[in-house]
């Protein structure tokens, strides 16, 4: 009978307990420790031990060498994993609610295993794939099923009939002027994308819900000091910032991501911002500070969560614009020549678009579905994840 | 006597109203001004009054959810108690005072409960996590005795204990009450605070929530302060009530003995409100005129003169005492400009002769408006009336503004009334009961008929 009346609120030790500084981690967090520590300490040994030429596993024989984007992007994977992945695994009631939802919007679940299969060939397509190279004597092969006239392939792969050389299973989607596969491009693009994506919406949300929410909870010069600087960000000629830096410093992909994910999250903030007002008069915001939760506790656990469904739209929204411009830069011939990305591809085919459009649209059409699937995704998002639709549709 | 558990004593709390580029302020909502009231352990204190009186300001300031602008909340549970004032006249029990860890132990002694249970839980948690969330916030790390603690004491409000997963909006109004308590009681605290905790509530389960918290109050010894506007939910389960009117407590007394004899009039109206089952009771309801005044600018004096249906009249008047009140009343508009003699004319045009429409129609349009019927009772008055009524249809508002206060003038006003003590334990702030009056008791018939 002890345990019992241990087990009754009326039965606590509270001054014991209120003594002990025990800490109570949950699973996510453990998790996300578990596996962000070492990943820290990697990066912190290849960032100060190995020589800026060797590779990062060079010292146990593996030629595998990790970029600085590469260790952010396996970061944000974990966060997306340990705090919206494991969440909804851990709530399966929830989970089953929002998929009912989900469901309902065909193009939206259509959307998601595109953008799943994406995403799935982002992570392991270049593990399994060699890096597109360079091979002059494979230029201009047609994709597999068409034909092009004989005379605009130098050295054609495949059967030539007729005077018109015949794509192979070898280059299913063709190749470059310089002889890539078109196919392999694009799923190297589709990393690119991926990092793009993940690493871009984290910055956005962590900026965002910060500002927003201390600019809130704050309240006074700090609110109005921060807000200022969040007119001063959406109004910020983005785009002449980034040729700025790209004339001084030269931009790869990361600094591409810094820059533009570092004005763009003017609006989740304002969003945060206005949601955290209108919730911190919410009666369970009071019942928890009346319960001597401080502000950090009631923001992480109540305000957040609360503003998340927008939240998530909105970055779902976002994205697309991040791969349009990134798209648009390469395009311009300005985009980061080092990494494989759709917009790469696009731009070597646009000199042969007259005999050659695959190189163009083969990359073309798969960023326009991707483009296309993270809207309707956010569409959907916005209505599963509502809790005003969700209390109507239950009543 | 015991030591009260909650002891409340002159509680202010001001909202500066702030205007211009550099928020100065301009003045201050009075929202609670100067309140005092005990609670003892284990009893119910019932706070009653219109909304806006300021009740749930007196709540939320006297659990610290908002700084009160001053006075002094002692609160003497947990292991507080006995404790003395220090050599400079604060009390280490005085909660406006309390530290950031001080303040934190407090929160596991008083607890509150709020008014609309469609907002008191976080949508996205399930509402065992919402409730378990205070006992991690107060350091308990054992998720299994967190549960095991919250699931008991959900079945202690009489729901099951397979609710702890379930979701708010999978509950009614009456269930979600029912967690609300069991999330007030989870830290195992001394006194509740329950606003408005059954006026979104339908009649019958709302005596089933009432009855429940009866229960666990016997229960566990909790002291409550119940706030209400509904007088029959406070004349159920209050021991003492508080009668609250703009900001300031009117009456303060034993439920019995205010429902029985109130003291204050603005009581008397209160309770003349609540609807009685007999078909035979003779229909008395005493109706107040006029708005409830701004806390902004409160009336001078008493706060209630402005609608008091006894309102005392000057000592050489002699006047039926509901005339008084109009003639008061009308007196408040002319002062306030809120008279249009136009508007009067204009209704007057429209329902008979239009041509007539000389200022003696005009002035029984007005009389009747304010059913001041000539002539009054009193000579005096009636002459009074007359000349502030020409002057105001001769458009000189001000004359008849001057006129007006001049005569009709009652110290309700200007003197701001004091407690005075009926029984043991029961008090009132009126006028009719300070000592010079001698028949001074409502009820009694001291009013002039």
């Amino acid at each position: 009978m002890a345990t019992e009346n241990q087990d009754r609120f009326d039965r606590v030790d509270w001054d014991e307990i209120a003594a002990s500084r025990g800490r109570d981690l949950s699973v996510n967090t453990l998790g996300m420790l578990a596996f962000a520590v070492p990943l820290a300490l990697l990066g912190l040994y290849d960032w100060r031990l190995v020589d800026e030429r060797e590779a990062t596993f060079g010292a146990i024989g593996y030629d595998i060498d990790i970029t600085s984007l590469e260790y952010l992007f396996v970061f944000t994977l974990l966060l997306f994993a340990f705090y919206l992945v494991l969440p909804l695994y851990q709530n399966p009631r929830r989970t089953k609610h929002y998929w009912t939802e989900f469901k309902r919007n065909r193009p939206a679940v259509v959307s998601l295993v595109w953008l799943a299969i994406v995403f799935v060939g982002g992570l392991i397509g270049p593990l399994l794939m060699n890096a597109p190279q360079q091979d002059i004597l494979i230029s201009h092969q047609p994709p597999v099923y068409l034909s092009v006239d004989q005379a605009n392939v130098a050295n054609c792969v495949g059967e030539i009939a007729n005077g018109r050389c015949h794509g192979t299973w070898e280059y299913p989607l063709g190749t470059t002027n310089g002889g890539r596969d078109v196919l392999t491009g694009i799923v190297y693009g589709m990393t690119t994308t991926m990092q793009i994506a993940f690493i871009a919406t984290t910055i956005v949300a962590v900026v965002g819900i910060s500002v927003g929410t201390v600019s809130a909870y704050a309240g006074g010069w700090v609110d109005e000091v921060l807000m200022r600087i969040t007119d001063v960000v959406l109004s910020f000629p983005t785009f002449l910032m980034f040729l700025l830096i790209l004339y001084i410093y030269g931009a790869g992909i990361g600094m591409f991501i810094l820059v533009f994910s570092g004005f763009a999250w003017g609006g989740t903030a304002r969003y945060v911002r206005s949601k955290a007002l209108s919730i911190s008069e919410e009666e369970y915001i009071k019942a928890c500070r009346i319960s001597g939760a401080n502000t950090y506790g009631v923001v992480r656990r109540h305000v957040v969560p609360n503003t998340a469904s927008s939240i998530i739209t909105q970055l779902t929204l976002l994205i697309p614009g991040f791969l349009l411009f990134e798209a648009q830069l390469a395009f311009l011939g300005i985009g980061d020549t080092e990494v494989p990305t759709w917009g790469q591809l696009i731009s070597a085919g646009r000199s042969d678009l007259a005999f050659a459009p695959w190189i163009v649209l083969a990359p073309g059409i798969v960023l326009f579905l991707t483009i296309l699937a993270f809207n309707f995704l956010g569409d959907a998002l916005l209505d599963a994840l509502n809790p005003e639709a969700q209390a109507e549709t239950d009543q | 006597m015991t030591e009260p558990l909650l002891s409340v004593r002159d509680l202010k709390k001001h909202y500066p109203i702030k205007k211009g580029l550099l928020n100065r302020q301009v003045g201050a909502a009075r929202a609670v001004d100067g309140v005092s009231f005990d609670i003892a352990p284990g009893e119910t204190l019932g706070l009653v009054g219109e909304s806006g009186c300021g009740k749930s300001t007196v709540a939320t300031s006297a659990i610290r959810l908002e700084e009160p602008t001053a006075g002094e909340v002692l609160f003497n549970g947990g292991d507080r108690r006995g404790a003395t004032r220090n050599d400079d006249g604060t009390h280490p029990n005085d909660v406006t005072r309390f530290d950031k860890g001080e303040l934190k132990a407090f929160r596991r002694d008083a607890q509150m409960i709020f008014q609309d249970p469609s907002s008191s839980f976080d949508p996205r948690m399930t509402v065992g996590a919402t409730i378990a969330e205070l006992l991690s916030i107060h350091g308990m790390t054992d998720r299994g005795r967190r549960r095991r603690i919250v699931e008991d004491l959900i079945e202690r409000v009489d729901l099951s204990a397979s609710d702890y997963d379930r979701y708010p909006h999978e509950f009614s109004g009456g269930q979600k009450q029912r967690l609300a308590l069991a999330r007030a009681l989870v830290l195992d605290p001394d006194l509740i605070i329950a606003d408005e905790p059954v006026s979104a509530l339908d009649v019958s389960v709302k005596a089933e929530v009432l009855s429940l918290i009866d229960d666990l109050q016997a229960e566990f010894g909790l002291s409550l302060l119940f706030i209400s506007h509904d007088m029959s939910v406070i004349r159920e389960i209050c021991d003492r009530v508080a009668v609250m009117y703009l900001g300031e407590i009117v009456e303060l007394g034993p439920t019995e003995e205010v429902f029985h004899g109130p003291e204050h009039p603005y009581t008397e109206a209160l309770l003349s409100s609540i609807p009685t089952p007999d078909p035979r009771a003779t229909l008395d309801e005493i109706e107040l005129t006029g708005t409830v005044p701004s806390p902004t600018d409160p009336p001078s004096g008493c706060r209630f003169h402005t609608r008091c249906h006894r309102v005392i009249q000057p000592e050489d008047m002699e006047m039926d005492q509901a005339e008084w009140r109009r003639l008061l009343t009308l007196r408040k508009r002319i002062e306030s400009r809120e008279v249009d003699v136009e508007q009067a004319t204009e209704n007057l045009a429209l329902d008979d002769e239009p041509d007539d429409l000389s200022d003696e129609a005009i002035k029984s349009q007005l009389r009747s408006e304010f059913e001041l019927e000539a002539p009054l009772d009193s000579a005096t008055a009636e002459a009074t009336l007359e000349t502030a009524l020409d002057r105001l249809v001769s458009g000189d508002a001000d004359g008849a503004e001057e006129v007006l206060s001049s005569s009709f003038t009652t110290p309700c006003e200007t003197t701001h009334p004091e407690f005075v003590d009926h029984d043991a334990d029961h008090k009132s702030a009126c006028l009719l009961h300070v000592d010079d009056r001698p028949d001074s008791r409502i009820g009694v018939e001291n009013v002039p008929q």
